[in-house]
Order: C-alpha cells, then sequence, then structure tokens
C-alpha cells in the first residue's frame, strides 16, 4: 500500500502539528518536501491506473490525455488544501471563531470544487471508455481517495 | 476502541448486503439492523468528540438528529447501490455500468452537500470552532465508514 504510506508521510510533511509539539508556520522547505510526496503519490496513483484499468492500445491513447488533465486541475486544489492546512497549523491552539469561518468555508470550496472536478472527469473518462471500464475507474478513483483521505485526516487534531 | 468497533460494525454491513463476502444472504432486517448500530456508534462518538457545554449540546442534539436521519437515508442508498451493483457483477452490461456510475456520482454529491448543509445550521447555534471540529470528525468517521465498503467490492470486469 504504497500510496497510503506516501499520504501519511504527505500529511506529515504538509502538517508541522504532528511533528513539532508547537505549531508553526510552515517554512519553505516543508513547503518544499510537500510538493515532493504530492508529486511522488500522483506517479504512484497514475501506476495504480496503469495496472488496474488493462486499457487496450486505443483505450490508452483516449484515457491518458483526459487523466492527464484531471490530474493538473486537481494539483491546484491540493495545493490549496495543503495551503489551508499549512495556515491551521500555523493557528492551532488559538483558533478564534473568524478562523475557523474562514477555514472552514475555504474547505468546503474545495471540497465542492474537488467533486465537481471528479463528476467532469469520471464523465469525460466515461465518453472514451467503455461503461464498464469507465465504472472501474471511478471505483478506483474512490478507493485511493479514500486512503488517502484517511490517512490525512487521521493525522489532523481536532479544532480547540 | 469506538472506531474499531464501528469499523467492524461497516464491514458487516457490507457483508450483508453483498453476496461478495460469500457469508449470510442480504436481509433488510440485518442490514437495518447494521445502520442503526453505525449510527448508534456515530452518535456516542460525535457527543463525545464535540466537548460541548451544557447549552452548546441543547442546541447542537436536534440538528445533529436531523442529520443522522437523512444520513440514514444515503447509507441505504449505499448499500442499495453496493446490492445492485453485485446482482450485476458477473454479467455487467454496458445499460448496468452507465446506470450504477451516475448512481454512484449523485450519491457522492448528495453526502457532500449534506454535509455543506447541516454545517451552515450549525453555524448558528455554535460557535465556528465547534462547527470545524464537527466537520473534522464526519470527515473521519466518512473515511472510516467508507474504506471497508469500498475496499471490499471487487472492481468491475
Amino acid at each position: 500500500m504504497r500510496i497510503a504510506s506516501l499520504a501519511v508521510a504527505l500529511a506529515v510533511a504538509a502538517f508541522p502539528v504532528v511533528t513539532h509539539a508547537q505549531a508553526a508556520p510552515a517554512t519553505p522547505s516543508v513547503k518544499a518536501d510537500e510538493q515532493v510526496v504530492l508529486q511522488q503519490v500522483m506517479t504512484d496513483k497514475r501506476a495504480v491506473y496503469a495496472r488496474n484499468l488493462e486499457l487496450t492500445d486505443s483505450e490508452s491513447r483516449a484515457f491518458w490525455p483526459v487523466y492527464d488533465e484531471y490530474e493538473g486541475k486537481a494539483k491546484k486544489l491540493n495545493d490549496e488544501f495543503l495551503a489551508l492546512v499549512d495556515d491551521y497549523a500555523a493557528k492551532f491552539g488559538a483558533i478564534t471563531d473568524a478562523d475557523a469561518t474562514a477555514m472552514l468555508k475555504k474547505k468546503m470550496q474545495i471540497e465542492k470544487d474537488r467533486e465537481a472536478l471528479k463528476q467532469t472527469y469520471t464523465r469525460k473518462v466515461a465518453k472514451v471508455l467503455p461503461p464498464v471500464k469507465a465504472l472501474r475507474y471511478a471505483q478506483i478513483e474512490t478507493r485511493l481517495d479514500n486512503m488517502i483521505r484517511r490517512e490525512v485526516y487521521g493525522l489532523i487534531p481536532l479544532a480547540q | 476502541m469506538k472506531n474499531f468497533k464501528i469499523a467492524l460494525a461497516a464491514t458487516a454491513l457490507l457483508s450483508v448486503a453483498t453476496p461478495f463476502a460469500a457469508r449470510a444472504q442480504s436481509t433488510y432486517d440485518e442490514t437495518q439492523q447494521l445502520i442503526a448500530q453505525i449510527q448508534t456508534d456515530a452518535r456516542a462518538i460525535v457527543l463525545q468528540s464535540m466537548a460541548l457545554d451544557d447549552a452548546q449540546l441543547a442546541a447542537f442534539t436536534p440538528v445533529f438528529d436531523a442529520y443522522q436521519a437523512e444520513t440514514k437515508k444515503l447509507a441505504q442508498r449505499q448499500v442499495d447501490l453496493i446490492t445492485a451493483y453485485s446482482s450485476n457483477y458477473d454479467s455487467m452490461t454496458d445499460g448496468a455500468a452507465k446506470g450504477l456510475l451516475n448512481d454512484w456520482l449523485k450519491l457522492q454529491d448528495d453526502e457532500l452537500s449534506l454535509t455543506r448543509k447541516y454545517a451552515k445550521k450549525l453555524d448558528k447555534v455554535l460557535p465556528s470552532t465547534k462547527v470545524l471540529r464537527f466537520v473534522q470528525i464526519q470527515n473521519k468517521l466518512g473515511t472510516l465508514l467508507s474504506l471497508p465498503a469500498v475496499q471490499g467490492v471487487p472492481l468491475a470486469k
């Protein structure tokens, strides 16, 4: 379960609260680490799809451009989420109601955008692959997403 | 320990909802019983984890109960979807795959909308830090519950 362990690393890199007793703003090196691990997670995800979708040559030619476009857009949302987690870490222990309102609003917006993106691209995949393979794609995406979320959420302490 | 218990219940829910686990046949009563058990466990976890004072608890509980009632409907839809998937699994037609995919996407969308809807309701009766905490707890429980259900279902073939 390489993806899961990378997700842990991603969360640890992204969330200084876990690795340091005192919260502190994310330093440039932490942000660089986040990007390295995020890139690795995306590379691993691509390998999981390549291994499990069992695409023919023509399906591959149709699928990968759509997938790469999706991941490119998803990365922007991942970066926004990491920035939010960094902000949460920096303020952890002294989060005001105003902070919480702004963070919640941002988180909800990212989640909404992420779900919309996921749905848009699942439908695009469904236009270029046979329905059963499109369903398989959605299943894999859901599994990977759940695994990563579970690890990340598990490492973020509750607001106080 | 509570989290472990809830994960076990989710796994059990999957096993009665689908023949993939090669156990007992799906029955409506068993499924309802397990959904109720998961919700009871989730309620205890949420109430304990929210760390509310008496006034906050009085304001929170009715909203949370309404949230759980709506969550139950979504849980039932997920069970129905997995059951339909299992019925079609060995001879999945393109039409069935399209239908299942559309239903799954709609369910995902509705789950997210429900959390947003209740975060807004809670924001009217609780401090925002508590609302943030509620959403964080739901995120943790959500992934904990969905993981065994999703992982236990074989990929379409």
